[in-house]
């Protein structure tokens, strides 16, 4: 019934109306962009018979040398009118698979409200994560979250032959880490004038990026 | 930079740049002060200490500086580079290209201000100007990997694709054979993916495959890989491999409905209009038969034959689609269905199967041909079904009992009264529609969607000040502000800016289209970081597509109604100008021009004042909370027209709407609507030639539309009242339409009466048309005034032809007809054929408020005079919010009893 696809980026503005509708943590236009620039294995959308967007995941991969590889869930929603689709569940899947096999992501983390017993209840009995830790007053309204984690590969050091095409990415962790923001800050006086870039990465809303 | 500077100083100047780099403002102006103690006049301090200041929102101090430091160094490259990123930072980017040519003059060579400038030559589509910097970039350092790919980019760019491949291959030209290292496969199976992509954008499908072929161990996306190769297979006519990957994609996510798609162009069964034989037809049910059989938890295998299946098929597979979602309870399921409803033989197969369904389930528990028992929950959603089809269908009342019974069934399913608030909506009860939606949301608070399906409902119903209260259950940020400008929330401008207006608030009604514009202007600045972004992160595929949505971002339907409210606001402040003003303004429509003018001034200096009074208030604020840095932008200048009161005092507000006008011109040009706006915006400003133009274009894209015919007639009519022109000018134009003349096959030697006859003839079964032809007999021949009228009113509300099943269904749409009667009352300006409509039309519409039908909430609630009329109430609402105190709830208003959460 409702079709289940990459994102593009003709999507981002449904994407984000869709996020308005549903969700109490927004983003401006550039996080979408940001994303979808560089990641764009990553986002994934739901699209019905009448070809309107119904739910999207918009995911990344964190780039912090200091982590192990691994992906993180932004945001996620579905339309309350397109419920019991299995539609969160698909779109899940979906960017999961996408951080494993080009990204080599070795897990997966997301955030969520402590309240919401519907969604952790997903996260948990249907796609399998676990609580890992609690972040208190995570979010703008002081409300705690749950940072949970989804192993997506079991950590072996060394996979001589046969796993070997498991592990296509690696480019997670590559260093290259550098976010629209500081992208052109050279020497001199001509670092470039991105006084304001920053907009990009903040996630307004009231949850932190990290 | 800073070289003419003693030691101690030329290292303070290297704190300022790096300050600057790092956002550490207050360190590089303690810097630049300290070397300014000794050499006050230092060009390039100067402008250095401007560009912080105006990262710490001292614009005009910045300037100043940036200025006298230019001015103190001529030939110094840092003074005009930093010119330049001043203009930037001001979008000014024509302004800051300048500036960074002349640095250029003085430093040819400099990498830092090439790339700037290349930068600015993307964001402005300077193709030309981009190749020229970027070979420029290659050139100074070839063994950059990012100048490689820029300079292919802008090839690609200026739609050079063969070039952007041979620079590409000359880039993996100077790669060894092992590259990538492996924390670079990801970039590098990017840019192979880029460059595949170009081959097949110019048609070179053959090497593209092979390409595919030797690089397949090094592309890391291997869902983009593979959707590349089928695409091209299909293309080179490979139909059996491409069958395959086609099915092996199908195998990761059958869920894709563009793989299906794929696979039935693989087996020569697709058409892109849903038309086939009946043997293809067959065959098609065969393979997705086969389909099922193997993705038998794919819902779309089922529900794709739906679309070409016909008769009893249909039937047959429609009833089996149905049933397990019925019994699972799925709410879209409608919604799902919907657009089979574009077949109206499959609307009536579609009523006749769910009354049968209802039937059954509620005679036997079980459906029909069945013995298992259903759970009680299935007449639930079969109820639903069928409202929502009889909604469809437009006969309301029935939509409304079935969903009456199916929420006394099961008070607690929150959807029901959501679908029962949108069926009131479309049977023209704007009121209870949104006490519904009201009602939905207080049953799960938490839940954003219904408060934002709430707030949606109370703007259409033009209570404002409520929706505005709903939605910041959700949105607060801070005191009192509420984040829905800051997080873009479009939709919600859109609708309180158009309650607005009609409400006749302009200013409000303004100040909320022209958010809505500033988001679109700020998505165009948004891609500017990224030009560099993306090279390096090699993310190409997705960096050119973003660059070419960004080029057609202000053909977004949510831009469109923005932009023509903002004309429609004008040009009804054009026609009304004293209505509009404020008190101020009604001081200053009484003075004579001159003096208006200097009043203005002495206002706009007060303002800028109170502004920068305000704004350095906040300044301190935030300087005082450094540790917050990212909390910046929440800091905004104070709002010094809350209420769009400035926005109206506008000069000229024609002028004013011609810029929004050519946006539309030039992104919208399919849209009647931009060139109906045009026709009157130029008939306004007697611009004859430009309303020609629109007339043209509205003829070209559809001349039995009624609003075209009208713009027709009124134009010539108007035309035909002109004096015999005497000045040049007008003999000009004169000419130009006389040539034109022959063009407009209407006119063919026939009087305007003639035309709007025959206009009248042709289509005199429809309601719209014949409004339109009797108010152009009004406008051609005033004295017939009541014949217009009769023509009106002799208008047949034919049944429509569908055999429902319930009842018959007539032709006539609510909205149609509230424009009739607006049409009647405001332009006919009379009142006992307005109200002989009105009360015809309560007939046909029991449930809308604005004619007053029997079963509105209007007629309901009648106890309470101020419910009669829906726009009336909106301003009544927005008053009650205005003075927060007086909460006197009215009659209609018990519905928002929960809004104090």
């Amino acid at each position: 019934m409702v079709c289940i696809r990459q994102a593009t980026v003709e999507d981002l503005l449904a994407m984000q109306a869709c996020n308005l509708l549903c969700l109490p943590e927004n983003y401006q236009m550039k996080y979408y962009l940001y994303h979808i620039l560089s990641w764009p294995q990553l986002l994934f959308v739901a699209e019905d018979y009448g070809s309107k967007i119904v739910g999207y995941v918009l995911a990344k991969m964190e780039e912090d040398a200091s982590e192990p590889c691994h992906g993180h869930i932004t945001s996620l929603a579905v339309l309350r009118t397109h419920r019991k689709l299995g539609l969160a569940t698909k779109l899940m899947t979906a960017a999961q698979n996408a951080m494993d096999s080009v990204f080599g992501a070795e897990y997966v983390s997301l955030h969520v409200r402590r309240s919401n017993r519907a969604a952790i209840n997903l996260y948990t009995s249907t796609l399998g994560y676990k609580i890992h830790d609690v972040e208190a007053k995570y979010y703008a309204d002081g409300e705690d979250a749950y940072d949970m984690r989804k192993q997506l590969k079991v950590r072996t050091a060394h996979h001589h032959g046969h796993g070997h095409h498991h592990h296509p990415g690696g480019a997670c962790c590559s260093g290259d880490a550098a976010k629209p923001v500081e992208a052109d800050a050279g020497t001199g006086a001509s670092a470039s004038a991105s006084a304001s870039a920053n907009a990009g990465e903040r996630r307004a809303g009231g949850v932190q990026s990290r | 930079m800073g070289s003419s500077l003693p030691p101690k100083e030329a290292n303070l100047f290297k704190v300022i740049v790096k300050s600057y780099e790092t956002k550490q403002y207050k360190k590089g102006l303690k810097a630049a002060d300290a070397v300014l103690k000794k050499f006050p006049e230092h060009g390039e301090t100067l402008s250095m200490k401007g560009l912080t200041l105006n990262c710490m929102d001292r614009k005009s101090e910045a300037y100043e500086l940036v200025r006298r430091g230019l001015k103190n160094d001529l030939k110094s490259h840092v003074c005009w580079h930093v010119y330049g990123l001043l203009y930037r930072s001001d979008r000014e980017y024509r302004e800051a290209i300048k500036c960074y040519r002349n640095a250029l003059k003085i430093d040819p060579d400099n990498i830092e201000i090439l790339r700037d400038l290349s930068l600015l030559q993307a964001q402005m589509r300077d193709h030309t100007g981009f190749i020229e910097t970027r070979q420029q970039l290659l050139t100074l350092k070839p063994n950059h990997r990012m100048n490689w790919i820029g300079f292919a980019v802008s090839h690609h760019l200026s739609s050079n694709v063969s070039k952007a491949i041979d620079i590409l291959e000359a880039y993996e030209g100077t790669l060894e054979d092992d590259y990538p290292p492996d924390n670079e496969r990801y970039e590098h199976g990017e840019m192979l993916l880029y460059k595949i992509s170009l081959l097949e954008e110019c048609g070179l499908l053959k090497k593209a495959l092979e390409e595919m072929h030797k690089k397949e161990a090094k592309i890391v996306d291997k869902l983009a890989y593979r959707e590349q190769m089928a695409s091209i297979l299909v293309k080179l006519g490979c139909l059996e491999e491409g069958e395959k990957i086609y099915r092996s994609l199908l195998f990761m996510n059958s869920d894709n409905y563009r793989y299906f798609i794929g696979l039935q162009k693989c087996l020569g069964l697709y058409s892109e209009k849903g038309q086939y034989t009946s043997d293809e037809i067959e065959r098609l049910d065969a393979f997705y038969k086969s389909l099922k059989e193997q993705y038998s938890w794919s819902s779309a295998v089922k529900r794709i034959p739906l679309d070409f299946l016909e008769g009893d098929n249909f039937r047959e597979a429609a009833d089996c689609y149905v049933r397990p979602l019925l019994t699972k309870g799925v709410p879209s399921l409608f919604s799902d269905l919907s657009p089979l409803y574009d077949h109206p033989g499959k609307a009536c197969i579609l009523e006749e199967l769910f009354l049968q369904l209802e039937d059954s389930i509620r005679m036997t528990g079980s459906f029909p041909g069945r013995t298992r028992k259903e759970p009680p929950s299935t007449l639930v959603w079969t109820l639903l079904l069928v409202s929502q089809h009889f909604d469809r269908r437009g006969q309301h009342a029935i939509a409304l009992a079935k969903i009456d019974e199916a929420i006394e069934h099961t008070p607690t399913v929150i959807d029901l009264y959501s679908v029962k608030g949108r069926i009131l909506k479309h049977a023209g009860d704007l009121a209870a529609a949104a006490s519904l939606a009201d009602e939905a949301r207080s049953m799960d608070l938490a839940d954003r969607y219904l408060n934002s399906e709430c707030v949606m409902r109370m703007l259409q119903a033009d209570q404002v000040g409520f929706a505005e209260k709903t939605a910041l259950l959700f949105t607060k940020d801070g005191d009192q502000h509420n984040n829905l400008h800051d997080m873009q929330c479009m939709w919600y401008e859109l609708a309180s800016g158009e309650s607005y207006f009609r409400q006749g608030d302009l200013g409000r009604a303004l100040k909320k289209f022209l958010a809505v514009e500033k988001h679109y202007a700020d998505m165009t600045e948004d891609q500017f970081d990224f030009h560099s972004y993306c090279l390096r992160k090699m993310t190409l595929r997705a960096y050119v597509s973003m660059l070419k949505f960004q080029d057609k971002l202000h053909s977004h339907e949510y831009f469109h109604k923005a932009a023509a409210g903002v004309i429609r606001c004008y040009m009804k402040l054009h026609d009304f100008p004293i209505r509009a003003t404020t008190e101020e303004g009604d001081e200053m429509s009484r003075l004579p021009p001159s003096q208006r003018k200097k009043l203005r001034q002495k206002q706009k200096k007060a303002e800028a004042r109170a502004k920068k009074e305000a704004d350095e208030k906040t300044e301190e604020e935030t300087s005082s909370s450094t540790s917050k840095p990212g909390k910046r932008q929440h800091t905004r200048s104070v709002d010094v027209d809350p209420h769009g009161e400035k926005l109206l005092q506008v000069e000229d507000p024609l002028l004013e709407a011609t810029k929004y006008l050519k946006l539309l011109q030039n992104n919208s040009a399919s849209s009647l609507e931009t060139h109906i706006l045009s026709f009157e915006l130029n008939m306004r400003k007697q611009k004859i030639l430009l309303a020609f133009q629109a007339v043209k274009q509205l003829l070209k894209l559809d001349e039995n539309n009624p609003d075209c015919h009208r713009c027709l007639i009124r134009f010539f009519h108007k035309v035909s009242s002109f004096p015999a022109p005497v000045t040049d000018s007008a003999i000009l134009i004169w000419n130009v339409l006389e040539a034109e003349l022959p063009n407009i096959s209407q006119l063919h030697g026939k009087s305007l009466n003639v035309i709007n006859q025959s206009f009248l003839e042709k289509h005199k079964d429809s309601l719209m048309h014949r409004a339109a032809a009797a108010e152009m007999l009004l406008v051609l021949e005033p004295e017939k005034k009541l014949e217009a009228i009769k023509l009106i009113e002799d208008s047949p509300n034919k049944l429509a032809p569908v055999n429902g099943a319930l009842g018959p269904v007539r032709e006539w749409k609510l909205e149609d007809c509230i424009a009739v009667h607006k049409l009647l009352k405001t332009v006919f300006i009379n009142e006992n054929a307005a109200s002989r409509w009105k009360a015809r039309c309560a007939e046909y519409f029991p449930y809308s408020t604005y004619f007053g039908g029997c079963r509105s909430s209007a007629v309901a609630f009648s106890v309470n005079h101020n419910v009669q009329n829906a726009p009336e109430n909106g301003v009544l609402a927005y008053q009650e919010t205005k003075s927060e105190e007086s909460h006197s709830l009215n009659g209609k208003l018990q519905a928002f009893k929960d809004l104090t959460i």
